[in-house]
């Protein structure tokens, strides 16, 4: 089996799973929606300034529920050592990376049909259709740009009793070029761009997912060359 | 029982003075092993003997500190994939996702390899370990004995040419432990190699050829089977 059979396998499980167990989607889904509740409130009635603000909200919202559900992806593969078996197995690597890093981005870019409408409500935005669609894909960069490192550090402080303070203290410096050019590109959809700015921002986004998805495919390997 | 050292090609397992420290402590240190295929062999010793680092050093789960290995003549850090193509390794821990149904787990493992496996089969492997009524069960609901013989399975799945057995007795009742012991005189039969680390002398020393005493990362003596009831009783 080739490498890309080989991760679509993984990425086949860890949907199976995910729908099995829906509480890990509802709890991220839910936590993303108080933090741009809380947002919200933090701010004030203003609306200019909540519109002005509510690109830059809407990616921490992404961020910080990503840290959540990529610390939760390893943590089914820990219970029982499942990892371990996969590692055993005449499996790529760079397979298992590619199919946790995939179902990673799949399910951060569920988060945005719910994050998006909450957040357009609360900030009082209003959005066409050609504008949600744009946005929907700024979602998807920026998801694939949070999800390459982020597989890679979860797995790597997958076994350590401080993973929830670990995997953002390394995350977040990480990926400031994604949430640079996430807030910026965002904001620009929400806000107007009259000097088409989008797509040099989503250029930038898609640069550094690329840069991401192929350096953190590199190291994988050597990250769990002691198992994880 | 001494092997030539030129004989490493045709040889499943050979470690030369292999070792592994976490930290300042030595998990297991210059280890010499040489083992033929289709030979079984025990490994015994006092919990923190060395057995499971050998036998994770020898599945490529740990990276040696010292010595080196060959896995039927292949050296594992430059043909891991063909190395785990070669052996399985059934640990303490049950390798399943709690969510997945046993038929679900089978058939991950199966197309991770490569392969593809008809529901079928799959119903009639976990025949074998009394587990085709439980299939659409998810795993997470089964009791220790359970898991245990559907991580067993694994070694049936995978056809390997090397078996490595920690502990395959803990966790079952009397019926499975039997189904364990009639696998490994078949593999044996068959010409695999199988390597188990056990604390159920009386039944280990039954299938195996040769036995290796562990003590504080060493191998302290080497004999047949019977003779390691004699040198240390019926448990260590």
């Amino acid at each position: 089996m080739n490498l890309i059979g080989q991760a679509l396998t993984v990425v086949r499980k860890d949907l199976l799973l995910e729908w099995r167990g829906k509480g890990r989607l509802i709890s991220v889904l839910m936590f993303g929606v108080v933090t741009l509740l809380l947002f919200s409130f933090a701010v004030g009635p203003d609306s200019t300034l909540l519109r002005a603000a509510a690109g830059g909200f809407l990616v921490l919202a992404l961020l910080l529920s990503s840290t959540l559900g990529l610390s939760e992806s390893f943590r089914v593969e820990q219970e029982q050592r499942a990892i371990e078996g996969l590692l055993l197995l005449p499996v790529d690597p760079i397979a298992l990376y590619y199919g946790k890093t995939l179902s990673n981005t799949l399910f951060l870019m569920l988060l945005a049909p719910v994050l998006t409408p909450v957040a357009l409500i609360l900030y009082s935005v209003q959005l066409d259709l050609k504008g949600l669609a744009v946005l929907l894909g700024l979602w998807t960069l920026a998801a694939a740009g949070l999800s390459a490192p982020g597989t890679l550090y979860a797995a790597m402080t997958s076994r350590l009793q401080s993973q929830d303070v670990l995997l953002p203290l390394l995350l977040f410096p990480l990926v400031i070029p994604v949430l640079m050019g996430a807030v910026k590109s965002i904001t620009l959809i929400l806000t107007g761009d009259p000097m088409s700015q989008v797509g040099s921002w989503a250029a930038l986004l898609a640069s550094f997912a690329i840069i991401y998805w192929s350096l953190c495919g590199l190291l994988f390997p050597h990250a769990i060359e002691e198992g994880i | 029982m001494s092997i030539r050292a030129t004989d490493s090609a045709t040889l499943a397992i050979q470690t030369r003075g292999l070792g592994k420290r976490f930290g300042r402590q030595w998990a297991l240190a210059h280890c010499d092993l040489q083992v033929r295929p289709g030979e079984v062999l025990l490994l015994a010793g006092a919990n923190g003997s060395g057995k499971t680092t050998l036998l994770r050093l020898i599945a490529g789960l740990y990276k040696p500190t010292q010595g080196s290995m060959t896995i039927y003549g292949m050296d594992p850090d430059q043909e891991k994939l063909a190395c785990r193509r070669t052996l399985t390794l059934v640990g303490h821990d049950n390798y399943l996702y709690s969510q997945l149904t046993a038929l679900e787990m089978l058939q991950v493992w199966t197309r991770l390899r490569g392969a593809e496996l008809e529901k079928a089969q799959a119903i009639e492997l976990l025949r074998e370990v009394d587990l085709h009524d439980r299939r659409d069960y998810p795993v997470g609901g089964f009791s220790a004995g359970m898991r245990k013989r559907l991580t067993l399975l694994r070694t049936r799945l995978e056809e390997p040419r090397l078996v490595l057995l920690d502990e395959p007795f803990s966790a079952l009742d009397a019926a499975g432990q039997n189904l364990i012991e009639d696998w490994i005189e078949g593999y044996r039969s068959a010409g695999k190699t199988v390597v188990l680390a056990s604390h159920n002398l009386p039944r280990s020393s039954r299938l195996c050829d040769r036995a290796f005493l562990l003590q504080e990362g060493q191998i302290l003596w080497q004999g047949t089977g019977e003779a390691i009831l004699d040198q240390v009783g019926t448990t260590v």
